[in-house]
Formats: structure tokens, sequence, C-alpha cells
């Protein structure tokens, strides 16, 4: 049966009269309205269900909203191009001093990536041990990634390596450091926080003292690596 | 329509109910009864090879926790740098102790059961098109494969898992109706191209 376009027949019955340019005008815009909707709401349950579980934002333990919030958690699954944040990381984490204690983080450590294409990009933690690189830092980032973290005597002033640590394995493609690296957790399927010594008693021998976050005015906070400032 | 009377209504209801349960028995009887001797034998590749080459390779390259060191996965590796096998008794840690010969043993066992048919079709042709292996059809990307191309078929590590796919494991039984094991005694050994090409692929990345 051939198909004809929507027309009706006027009211004398003889003429066909063409849908109204409202009814058409209408059917765009509710297509574009489902449209829109499917975009902003996340769909992907599974997704969904990890930002839930991540759970609000705790004030008494970091500054909400911001670079320095959430240390430890999964950042890439809220900052990813299904949300709910808006800047898309491609790799981001939390340097820890030691094992155990989630309080002591390590600021101003270097963050060194080398990725499957031999390219170089360094970034500096900042005062609550986060780091993040955001989609434009590194736009040709290639997966795997060798990741290896620095911290100096003290940053910009004694840049001889205090300790440096470099991961056994490689990242095969998981832009959170802290789904494997899972905070609090040491056992079969997990190495535990990322961490610059391997016992909390060897960090406190070492006598390096924690920075309040947000930081003191006289905090100075690296922009660069040593190897990108000139 | 049929008006029927409470005495009809019952006897019906009883005949329905009854002739549902013998579908079901009936149903039921008539599987035969498993039998605990019958097994179909998979041709397995070289362990000894395996482990000494191409393990540390596969560990390496595809056994990171973000990847096929999951449990979910059905190709799942175990290892010092990944996912450890389950030992309350060992208490085996990511990162810590080194990799176990059980856990090996499991990789290997992941390995060949991804594709047991397959797997004893390659072995009885001495590996002959190896690509049809899923093992290797994923990371070539001739399959989907979430983690990208993880291989190519200039890669060393490529030639390492092909060159232990081609170690004989079995030869044919006299009649040549059947394969036979060959005694690890008499298996040839890995070609030391192959053997570079496992020490380099090792190095990954």
């Amino acid at each position: 049966m051939r198909r004809t376009s929507p027309t009706h027949l006027s009211n004398d019955g003889a003429t066909p009269r063409r849908a109204s340019w409202r009814g058409r005008l209408l059917g765009v815009a509710a297509c574009v309205a489902v449209a829109s909707l499917g975009s902003s709401c996340n769909l992907d349950p599974v997704h969904r269900a990890g930002v839930n579980g991540l759970g609000p934002e705790e004030a008494d333990l970091y500054p909400v909203e911001s670079e320095y919030h959430r240390p430890g958690e999964p950042c890439a699954l809220c900052h990813s191009t299904k949300g709910p944040a808006d800047s898309v990381f491609v790799l981001g984490g939390t340097v820890f001093w030691g094992p155990d204690d989630y309080n002591a983080r390590v600021d101003n450590a270097y963050v060194r990536i080398l990725d499957a294409n031999k390219t170089k990009r360094c970034f500096v933690t900042n005062c609550n041990g986060n780091f993040y690189v955001r989609k434009e830092d590194f736009a040709k980032i290639t997966f795997p990634l060798l990741v290896s973290v620095e911290r100096t005597v003290k940053p910009l002033q004694d840049e001889n390596t205090l300790v440096i640590r470099r991961m056994s394995g490689h990242i095969g493609r998981e832009a959170s450091c802290a789904t494997c690296h899972i905070q609090g957790l040491r056992d079969f399927a997990s190495p535990g926080q990322i961490r610059m010594f391997n016992s909390e008693d060897e960090f406190k021998a070492k006598n390096v003292p924690l920075v309040a976050c947000p930081p003191p005015p006289e905090f100075v906070q690296v922009e660069k690596c040593p190897e990108d400032r000139n | 329509m049929f008006a029927l009377s409470g005495r009809s209504a019952l006897l019906l209801g009883l005949s329905v109910l009854g002739g549902m349960g013998a579908l079901v028995t009936g149903s039921t009887s008539c599987a035969s009864a498993p039998d605990n001797k019958r097994f179909t034998e998979i041709l397995q590749p070289d362990y000894p090879t395996y482990r000494a080459f191409v393990d540390p390779y596969l560990q390496r390259r595809c056994g990171t926790l973000d990847c096929h060191g999951q449990p979910g996965r059905a190709y799942r590796i175990y290892g010092f740098a990944g996912f450890r096998l389950y030992n309350i008794d060992a208490g085996l840690v990511s990162g810590q102790q080194p990799t176990t010969e059980e856990e090996v043993l499991a990789n290997y066992q992941a390995a060949v059961a991804l594709e047991p048919e397959e797997m004893s079709r390659l072995i009885a042709t001495q590996g002959t098109d190896p690509n049809k292996l899923m093992l290797l059809r994923k990371p070539l990307k001739i399959e989907r494969h979430k983690g990208g191309p993880a291989m190519a078929e200039d890669d060393a590590g490529y030639k390492c898992v092909v060159a232990w796919l081609r170690v004989r494991t079995v030869r044919p039984t006299n009649d040549g109706v059947d394969f036979e094991t060959i005694p690890q005694a008499e298996r040839e050994q890995l070609p030391l191209r192959a053997r570079q090409d496992c020490e380099e692929a090792q190095n990954f990345p």
C-alpha cells in the first residue's frame, strides 16, 4: 500500500489539507525535549549507583565542592562524560604519606605519567594530596600508562628527592586511581591507598610537616614540576 | 457460553491438575540419568612453557586490576601486581607476595577454559590458524575488546603466545583415530627465537 503524507480533507471534503505547521512544530519540540532529557539525565544505572554510593560531601573532613574535596575517592566516576561533575578527568587521584592514615596526604608531590606513545607529563598534588589531569591538559593520552610519584625535600627550595615510588604494573585503562587503590583496604583485590612509605612509622621518622587544607597563606602551591619550569 | 455445575467444575479442575502433574512427572522421569564417566577431553597446550615464558608476559600485559585482574572477567588473571587468588591462609595481598604456583595454574586454566573446544582444535592441529582463538582474537581486536588493541601480529608478545600454542603436546595414536598426550620428557622445547620474544615481551611496557 502506498504511503501518503499526512493529509486531511478540508471541510468541503474535496481538497486535501496538510497537517498544520503548529502540529509539526510541536512534534519536533517533543523530540528535542526527549533528547535533551536523555542527555542531561544519567540513564546508566551502574554509573548512577556508583555515584550515589560515594555518599554526600563531608565538610568536617575537607573543603567541599573544591579541588581539595573527596581525597581517596574515585575522581573520574563523577568527572567523566557521564557526569555529574562539569570537568572531565583522564586521570586523577590522591597521594598519601603512609598506608593507613587517611589524614596524612602529600602536598606538592610530582606525579609523572608516561603514556603508550611515550609522551611524558608531570602534575603536582595540591595541599590535600589530590592531583587531576583534565582532558584538555593531556588530550592525546593513550593507555596503558606508567606512573611514578616523587616528593622532594622541600619543593621549590630543595628539590632533592625525599622519596619516590613507581608503580610495579601499568594502568590499563582506568582514570581513577582509587578504583584499584582503595583507601583503607589492602587485600587480594587492592594494593591500598597510593602511599610514599610502606609504614606509618617510616613516614613519622622523616618528620615531614603536614599542611592544612585549604592551605594557610604562607603555603606555596607548586604549579609545575622541575622539568617544566624553564 | 457453557454453564458448568459445581460438581462438573470440580471434576474439570481435578482433571487439569492431574494432567499437569502427569506431564511434569513424565518430563522429569524421561531424562536419562547423568553419566559420571562421560567427559570431553580437552587437548591442552604445554604448561611448563606457559609457566616459564607466557604467564609473566600475560600477567604484565593483561592482568592489571583495571583489566583482567578482576573477579568478574571470564579470562581472569592472578598475579603479584594485580588480583590475588583468594586464600585465607596465604593472605595474599596485591603488590606484596610473589606470584604463587596456584595462581599461575589458575591463569593457565583460565586461558585454556576460555574456549576449550577451539583450544583443542588448535592443539590438535599444532597451532594452525591461532587467531581463531578468542585469547588472540580479542587483543588483536579482530573481535570487540573493551581494552582496545593489546597485541599486534608483529609484537614479541603475540609471537611468544603463538609459539607456546605450537609446542606439540599431543600426537595421533597408532590407529590414527585419537590423540595421545606426549610425555613431558619427549616434548620439544620452545625455539630460541621464541624464548627471546617472550623475554622481550616480559619487559612490557
